[in-house]
């Protein structure tokens, strides 16, 4: 008796065990289809203010919850390893019921079923004031995984006392490849670089916006491989005269940010988008002008899409697919890019740039913004296209040959 | 109670019914036991669970979500044909060889510094452990600025000085793993520094001194004393610096991102790939396994030839 005390740990631990939520409380909808329950929303730091963005959410999950009746448990969740956390969440059970995704990952997901179809929640919402670019990234055969709340463009930034000092006028900036390049060689010829060039970064900001200026594809939904077509090995072509040429810096390969370079003056133009202008700001830089997306065969340039989503595992999928349609009404992204500072996806919703000149500029360029390959392996092939672009910056093989090599590489991808 | 030990000793377990010997043994033991529990419920879950889930899963074609579908050795009998895993192996070998000597060498030159009576020895300890104590992400960035590959990188301005061309360093397919391991080198040399001090303070201090009576100089004192008293330190250094080497990660996913040309993309790495970029995540369970077992092999090796007569004193 006097040794009862000893099996404390071990009940207390059984039941610890024991005690798991059965997600009974997530209750979905009522009987008489009221919503009810709760939801749990991961957002991420879209900024450095917390206190600014906290207040955002406030309102933003305030507002929902009156006039639902759903609790919102609204979680900001680090961006480092976001799809470790979100992927391993989800397979416990225990994840979110709405997400914040990017277009690399929601045909991948969508595509192993881990999303919600929404276009059984979405009945007669009007989609008609969403930018048309922006849709493309939340849609994967012909169904609607997601709702898009920012966007973004990249474009040209340009150093206007470079540009001044070769003799070329800041208020013409080039528009094309032709008057892209001869501006470059005369910046080499200045002793300047023409450009930046993150090679160890994504894609999407290096090879792809010249790929499809140049009216190339990568991919195609169907999988079919076009990245050894002309009109792409044309961008090899291109990247390949910018690294050996010496518009690039040298260390272009692997490179992940020329930000130094450029502040210190030895850079020409850079590849930028609203973030940009945030660095730009902080650090008091004022010597620039913007371009529009140059244009080869197409004006165009990449640009993501912020969406949210929810898994197919929600236990409350009429609420979360409500909070959906709730976080990306015009009003709730007038509230998230005002202080986010990414552009809104509705055209209403872009007067918050309003009297903000550069802002108004970029918001103007998510027309001509792609997202990136929309394919469930368009992740997957992107460090074999990296692998075959650096092999060509390196000296190792032409532009053709590397891009035979990519095309041989995603055809093994699309084979597994 | 002397005859209980005997009898067990002998094997002659017989001389009382096991119910008996239960309760006597739990009686004697059973704290013991209960004391256990916690630490083994939390070494089932996070060790033995996901060691054997990860064994299933490469038997199993599974995306987080979903059901999962038997495919027998589909993932094990890819591994065969698929020559970026066989390179990302061949580049951690290649980094482990870079990496482990000079990593053992320089932990042992920090450990004979400060134990060699230097006056603030202990801030030098500080110095060559600060390092180890920070943030990878943040040594890394100083790490990248340094290596910069072009001209006015601090290394090459260096260069620049002494007549001495440029180098891409971590654009280069020829450098950059070597770039990547001087990281690691100076990451965690602190840590091996330490290991080997404790070494150091263990050999008695009369060996040296009827070293010096014997009119051994120190660099014979270095060869015939110290390093073969260290073996044990060595044999326990050697293991975690390969089993680290083996395990590297950090350094690629933040300065080359596997590149140039897939010449820095590590086991791991490729691994970290498969799972959660790829969302394959039986065959990166197969890679873990082929990683468990080089590194278990490796370690038997090491055993073998240099933990044999670990114990020297």
């Amino acid at each position: 008796m006097k040794k009862t005390w000893v099996w404390l740990p071990v009940i207390s631990l059984a039941l610890a065990a024991c005690s798991q939520e059965d997600g009974s409380d997530n209750a979905s909808s009522n009987s008489d289809g009221e919503m009810s329950g709760e939801i749990t929303v991961w957002v991420h730091p879209y900024t450095g203010d917390s206190e600014k963005e906290d207040a955002m959410w406030d309102e933003i999950v305030s507002d929902y919850e009156s006039e639902h009746g759903v609790t919102v448990n609204l979680e900001t969740i680090p961006w480092a390893n976001r799809d470790q956390k979100v992927l391993t969440a989800l397979a416990a059970n225990n994840g979110p019921d709405v997400f914040y995704a990017i277009p690399d990952q929601m045909p991948q997901y969508a595509d192993v079923g881990m999303l919600l179809e929404l276009d059984s929640y979405l009945g007669d919402y009007d989609l008609e004031n969403f930018v048309e670019s922006s849709l493309v990234s939340v849609q994967w055969q012909d169904k609607t995984y997601g709702l898009p709340i920012l966007q973004e463009a990249y474009t040209l930034f340009y150093n206007t006392d470079i540009v001044e000092e070769i003799g070329e006028d800041p208020e013409n900036l080039p528009e094309t490849w032709e008057e892209f390049t001869a501006w470059s060689e005369k910046a080499v010829e200045a002793g300047y670089y023409a450009h930046s060039f993150q090679g160890g970064g994504s894609m999407n900001g290096t090879l792809y916006p010249f790929l499809w200026q140049a009216g190339g594809e990568v991919l195609t939904s169907d999988d079919e491989v076009k990245i050894n077509e002309p009109e792409a090995v044309e961008a090899f072509e291109l990247i390949n005269t910018m690294y050996q040429d010496g518009w690039i810096p040298e260390d272009s390969i692997t490179a992940m940010a020329h930000n130094e370079q450029w502040f210190n003056g030895e850079i020409m133009a850079i590849t930028g988008s609203g973030n940009t202008l945030s660095l730009f700001e902080s650090e008091g830089y004022e010597n620039f002008a913007m371009a529009a997306p140059l244009t080869n065969q197409e004006q165009v340039t990449y640009g993501t899409t912020g969406m949210f989503v929810a898994p197919s595992n929600t236990d409350n999928p009429e609420a979360a697919a409500e909070f959906i349609k709730h976080v990306t009404n015009e009003e709730n992204q007038r509230r998230f890019n005002s202080v986010t500072k990414y552009i809104p996806t509705r055209e209403a919703a872009k007067d918050i740039f309003d009297g903000q000149p550069h802002l108004e500029q970029i918001a103007s360029y998510t027309q001509y913004a792609l997202p990136g390959v929309i394919h469930p392996k368009g992740r997957d092939i992107m460090p074999s296209i990296q692998a075959e672009l650096q092999s060509m910056m390196a000296g190792e093989k032409s532009p053709q040959e590397a891009a035979d090599a990519a095309a041989a590489a995603i055809e093994n991808v699309l084979a597994q | 109670m002397e005859e209980t030990a005997r009898a067990t000793v002998s094997g002659k377990s017989d001389a009382q019914p096991i119910g008996l010997r239960l309760k006597k043994h739990w009686g004697k033991y059973g704290m013991v036991y209960i004391f256990l529990v916690p630490i083994l419920i939390h070494f089932l879950i996070f060790q033995v669970f996901p060691f054997a889930f990860s064994l299933v899963l490469t038997f199993m074609d599974w995306r987080f979500i979903g059901e999962s579908e038997f495919v027998g050795l589909k993932h094990w009998i890819n591994f065969f044909s698929d020559t970026l895993a066989h390179k990302a192996i061949w580049n951690t070998v290649l980094f482990s060889l870079y990496y482990i000597i000079p990593t053992m060498a320089l932990g042992l030159i920090l450990a004979l510094t400060i134990n060699s009576g230097i006056r603030f020895a202990g801030i030098f300890k500080g110095i060559f452990f600060l390092p180890v104590v920070t943030s990878f992400v943040i040594i890394a960035g100083i790490w990248g600025w340094i290596f910069q590959g072009t001209e006015t990188g601090l290394v090459n301005s260096i260069l620049g000085v002494f007549g001495i061309d440029s180098q891409l360093f971590l654009s280069s397919s020829g450098q950059a793993l070597m770039v990547l391991a001087g990281l690691s080198i100076l990451k965690v040399s602190g840590s091996t520094m330490i290991y080997y001090f404790a070494g150091l303070q263990s050999i008695p201090s009369q060996l040296y001194e009827a070293a010096k009576i014997d009119g051994a100089g120190p660099v014979r004192i270095f060869w015939s004393i110290t390093f073969p008293l260290l073996k044990p330190i060595h044999f326990y250094v050697a293991i975690i610096t390969t089993i680290g080497s083996f395990q590297i990660f950090d350094s690629t996913f933040l300065l080359t991102g596997g590149g140039p040309n897939y010449s820095t993309t590590t086991i791991v790495y490729y691994l970290y790939q498969q799972g959660f970029a790829s969302l394959n995540l039986s065959y990166a369970a197969v890679l873990s396994y082929i990683l468990f077992f080089i590194i278990l092999i490796i370690s038997l090796i090491q055993r073998k030839y240099i933990g044999k007569d670990s114990s020297i004193y």
